[in-house]
């Protein structure tokens, strides 16, 4: 069964139980006390008929108490009053029997001085009188006027009003049950748009701060993790069969020239150096390659911990320069925050070392090797790493597609490159919830800020 | 010893270079109190007076790059900067301002060579006059050469060795 159907029979039923609770009770104490009311109508009834009937002469009274009587005093359907006088050791077992009530209610009477009594909708009520010819028992009876008509209308009223209530309180539960699992509704739709085909597509994410936006949050999350290792994935086979083939080339071409006829052996002894050049070559990416693969995404070994981002640019920095002596890098550390825990970052080291190396060479390659700048800082929330260089520059309106995986600028033509760094360096700052922003002037140079969240670790 | 210097500002980052190359030129020991002040004219219907918040009026004036790289500033000044903070002046006479600098014990105000701020606020008015005409000590910094710069408005331009403002 769906939550939604459970939520609203549930709704249904407390609804439902409410309404039956409520009408019950007002059913029942109305009745209740229609039926005390009619009593209390009974015993002046009896009282009145006692005292014209039995209190013959008192005169002027009388005669009052008699029109007021005949005058205000509705007839009550099929009323009667009895009077019975009380003998000392008799019984009214024969009275009872004529009228067909019990004889206990006679014998209340005598006891109590009242008696109630009711009996397919004719109601008794009986009391003592004491008149000047003795004492009497007086029996007014009548039929229940309520409970002739104004109890079945009751019932009737109730009845409507809980149906009423009942498809009232569905369609709320409806509708409660609806609006509540819209949004998990819109989530799951959307999630079914997405596959391997489009990882780009994120859930739409709105600015509450409720459990469903959470689960959207989780839910991009883990679709940038996705799409990030997608990506690495497949830019790394692209790269790697591209990067393994070049010295392979040159390696078969040279050993095909060189078998075309008999050779010398300095051109021999050449050859193979040039072979064994390129085989090294080979060797090296292939390691490189290798140290990327593990540092990769594959779930073992990206382990995140903290790591200080300004001990991280000088590796950075050792790293570049020990691959490309000319590049020139200046790390600033003007800005450098004096409590040093504002410089931790909680990240995988390997991970940023990849990514700020590649936006730092790029910084170099595409300043031809001009001067670098590197700063840092940090705020409360966040470490800021500014890397500026007086470069080519990327024109505005291919900014946009910076990320795209094989994009490369217009101008960047006379530049190696394969246009795989800046998106794996995109992915690794947004799998460390970072931010990049490139801002760039054409001719005058670019600067890369990257926002990394600060990991609150204590000194 | 303390001192507190008042900073013009228009919520630019560019204006907290200036607060940037003003703090590096002081001496480690002195600590110093820095009020960033930003002149903007009141309404003055009775309701925007009765429900004046100054501290709304701030918030609507910054931006998060601002604040982010004003904290950035704090932190690297941390036992320097006792307190950085924002003020706006709604004066209309040069009384009021030379009131507001004195109730503020502003001992130096700090411009830049290149000034021009940019205000986003049609409310928002230059405090230069204002300052140029009190007896506050001025102290000038910056250079009147400007740079190219692509990082405009973002926290990264306050790495940036240029001070001017506009």
């Amino acid at each position: 069964m769906k939550i939604q159907v459970k939520t609203m029979l549930i709704l249904l039923t407390a609804f439902l139980t409410i309404i039956l609770l409520f009408s019950g009770f007002v059913y029942l104490s109305v009745s209740n006390y229609s039926y005390e009311d009619f009593y209390k109508l009974l015993e002046i009834r009896a009282v009145t008929a006692a005292k014209v009937e039995l209190d013959q002469d008192e005169g002027a009274a009388q005669a009052g108490i008699k029109d007021l009587r005949n005058e205000f005093f509705e007839k009550l359907p099929q009323e009667q009053d009895r009077f019975f006088r009380i003998s000392p050791g008799e019984s009214f077992a024969e009275e009872a029997k004529t009228i067909g009530i019990p004889v206990s209610f006679f014998n209340n009477v005598l006891s109590d001085g009242k008696a109630e009594f009711s009996k397919n909708g004719m109601f008794y009520k009986a009391i003592r009188y004491k008149s000047k010819q003795g004492e009497y028992v007086v029996v007014a009876s009548a039929q229940n006027y309520f409970e002739l008509h104004h109890s079945a209308y009751l019932r009737r009223t109730l009845v409507f009003a809980i149906i009423a209530a009942f498809l009232f309180s569905a369609l709320i539960a409806l509708y409660f049950a609806k609006f509540v699992f819209r949004p998990l509704r819109k989530i799951t739709d959307s999630v079914k748009e997405i596959s391997s085909e489009n990882l780009h597509l994120r859930l739409d994410q709105t600015k509450s701060n409720d459990e469903l936006a959470e689960l959207t949050r989780t839910f991009n999350n883990m679709l940038d993790r996705i799409e990030t290792s997608f990506e690495t994935q497949n830019n790394f086979v692209s790269n790697a069969s591209h990067e393994l083939r070049t010295p392979l080339t040159a390696i078969i071409g040279e050993a095909d020239v060189t078998l075309s006829k008999v050779r010398k052996t300095e051109e021999y002894i050449e050859t193979i150096t040039v072979i064994l050049d390129e085989a090294e070559k080979l060797d090296r990416k292939t390691k490189a390659l290798l140290f990327l693969a593990q540092t990769g995404f594959n779930g073992k070994s990206q382990k995140f911990d903290k790591v200080r981002i300004d001990q991280l640019l000088w590796d950075v920095k050792e790293t570049i320069e020990k691959i490309n002596p000319r590049s020139n890098i200046h790390i600033d550390m003007s800005l450098l925050p004096e409590n040093p825990s504002k410089l931790k970052v909680k990240g995988n080291e390997q991970l940023l070392h990849l990514a700020l190396s590649n936006i730092i060479s790029n910084a170099c390659k595409y300043s031809d090797y001009k001067v670098v700048h590197v700063s840092i800082g940090a705020s409360d929330q966040n470490v800021f790493v500014i890397i500026k260089d007086q470069g080519i520059g990327i024109p505005d309106s291919e900014l946009k597609y910076i990320y795209d995986p094989f994009f490369r600028a217009s101008n960047t033509l006379k530049y190696e490159g394969y246009g795989i760094g800046l998106p794996l360096t995109r992915n690794i700052i947004r799998l460390h919830q970072g931010e990049i922003i490139v801002s760039s002037i054409m001719q005058q140079g670019t600067t890369v800020q990257i926002n990394l969240p600060v990991g609150q670790y204590e000194l | 010893m303390e001192k507190t210097v008042l900073v013009p500002t228009d919520f630019s980052i560019a204006s907290l270079n200036i607060v940037k190359s003003y703090l590096n030129e002081q001496d480690r020991n002195t600590r110093i109190n820095i009020v960033l002040l930003h002149g903007m004219h009141q309404s003055d219907s009775i309701t925007n007076l009765l429900f004046f918040s100054k501290s709304k009026v701030l918030e609507s004036l910054t931006n998060p790059a601002f604040e982010e790289a004003l904290r950035v500033l704090k932190n690297k000044y941390a036992s320097q900067v006792r307190i950085m903070r924002k003020d706006i002046f709604t004066g209309f006479t040069q009384a009021a301002f030379n009131q507001f600098a004195e109730a503020n014990r502003i001992d130096e105000v700090c411009l830049p060579i290149l000034y021009n701020p940019q205000f986003k606020n049609r409310n928002s008015f230059d405090l230069l006059p204002f300052i140029k005409a009190s007896k506050l000590n001025i102290i000038t910094i910056g250079s009147a050469i400007e740079v190219p710069m692509p990082e405009k408005g973002n926290v990264a331009e306050l790495f940036t060795n240029r001070v001017s403002m506009g």
